[in-house]
């Protein structure tokens, strides 16, 4: 995908390319706003919020090829506006990565409970920042370092080297488990 | 390969496997996916786009207003390349009273319109440029600006 080229097509309303864009970038919006420990309800306001300030900016983009690192800052933005306007109460039995999970939770969702069980704990174990920075580069399409500092409001030189760190913690811990099992 | 390339690629391994499940655990929202494809038909045919300056929910002093349980006022700007709309948010139980001023002063029709195409408050800006809205509060809104003479104005979307 050219974002220049899908950014002018969408502009003049071609619905495909405008889907182009959406497909390619959805993930990273998502991503962004459950790394801010948003609520699927709360991230989906965001989501949506950002994808409407696209539909606004179609024709002002100056840096196009900065596409997904425009969209990260945005639904960033968002995020901290929900977050300072008190968003509703974490539901509780909603899926969280972020949180172990118990057996139940796995068995909903038709996972492995023992290898998927123990990556999810293991990530679980990491500290907020690690999962925060793990959360970005899980998403499908995995974004640049450029996308992910946008949407942590992270120094870009400091993603690599917590990137080795995070997953040399993960490794060590998912290893530590297999040990004790 | 070095121990530290060995290590290096386990990461990256188990980075994968994480990708799945965070496929299955934490999917984009149908919803999200449908309201994003859609969200074209939204784009400006023959308005301007009065743009979203600032908002004092964006600002540190309103977190701390927040905080300390005091209600505060909030304050949106928008700016189009010949017209600025201030408006004042209060609370006004039930729901919103919103306060706004256009700059230059001008007679005006304004409108807000709700996300799903709805127009849930309408009122004419009077010769200095002042009106006042009441609506539900909660969703996201935009104001839609006609004046008399020039283009109309639509600002940018924020949620109430």
């Amino acid at each position: 995908m050219d974002p220049a080229e899908s950014l002018r097509a969408a502009a003049a309303g071609d619905q495909t390319a405008w889907q182009a864009i959406v497909d390619r970038f959805s993930g990273l919006v998502w991503a962004t706003a459950r790394a801010h420990r948003l609520s699927r309800d709360d991230a989906s306001d965001v989501a949506q919020t950002t994808w409407l300030r696209l539909v606004e900016h179609l024709d002002r983009i100056r840096e196009p090829e900065k596409l997904g690192a425009w969209l990260a800052t945005t639904a960033r933005h968002e995020s901290l506006r929900v977050i300072r306007h008190g968003s509703q109460e974490q539901p509780t039995n909603e899926p969280d990565l972020f949180e172990a999970p118990d057996d139940d939770t796995i068995d909903r969702l038709l996972l492995d409970r023992e290898r998927d069980g123990l990556l999810w704990r293991a990530f679980a174990r990491l500290s907020d920042r690690c999962k925060a920075l793990l959360r970005l580069l899980l998403s499908d399409h995995e974004p640049s370092y450029e996308e992910v500092g946008a949407a942590l409001g992270m120094p870009i030189g400091a993603i690599g080297p917590t990137r080795m760190r995070c997953l040399d913690t993960l490794r060590r811990s998912v290893d530590l488990q297999e040990l004790s099992r | 390969m070095t121990d530290k390339a060995a290590t290096n690629g386990e990461g990256e391994r188990l980075l994968g496997e994480l990708r799945l499940l965070a496929a299955d655990v934490d999917p984009v929202p149908g919803e999200v996916t449908l309201f994003a494809n859609a969200a074209l038909d939204w784009r400006r045919m023959d308005a301007a786009l009065a743009e979203l300056l600032s908002d004092s929910l964006l600002e540190q002093e309103s977190v701390a207003f927040a905080r300390s349980g005091v209600t505060s006022t909030r304050a949106v700007t928008f700016r189009a390349s010949d017209l600025v709309v201030d408006l004042e948010i209060h609370d006004a139980d039930p729901g919103l009273a919103l306060l706004g001023q256009l700059d230059p002063p001008a007679k005006a029709e304004v409108h807000v319109q709700r996300d799903d195409s709805s127009i849930v408050a309408r009122a004419e800006a009077d010769e200095l440029g002042r009106f006042r809205l009441e609506l539900p509060a909660g969703g996201r809104v935009r104001l839609l600006v006609r004046r008399e003479s020039g283009p109309p104005v639509e600002t940018s979307w924020i949620s109430v």
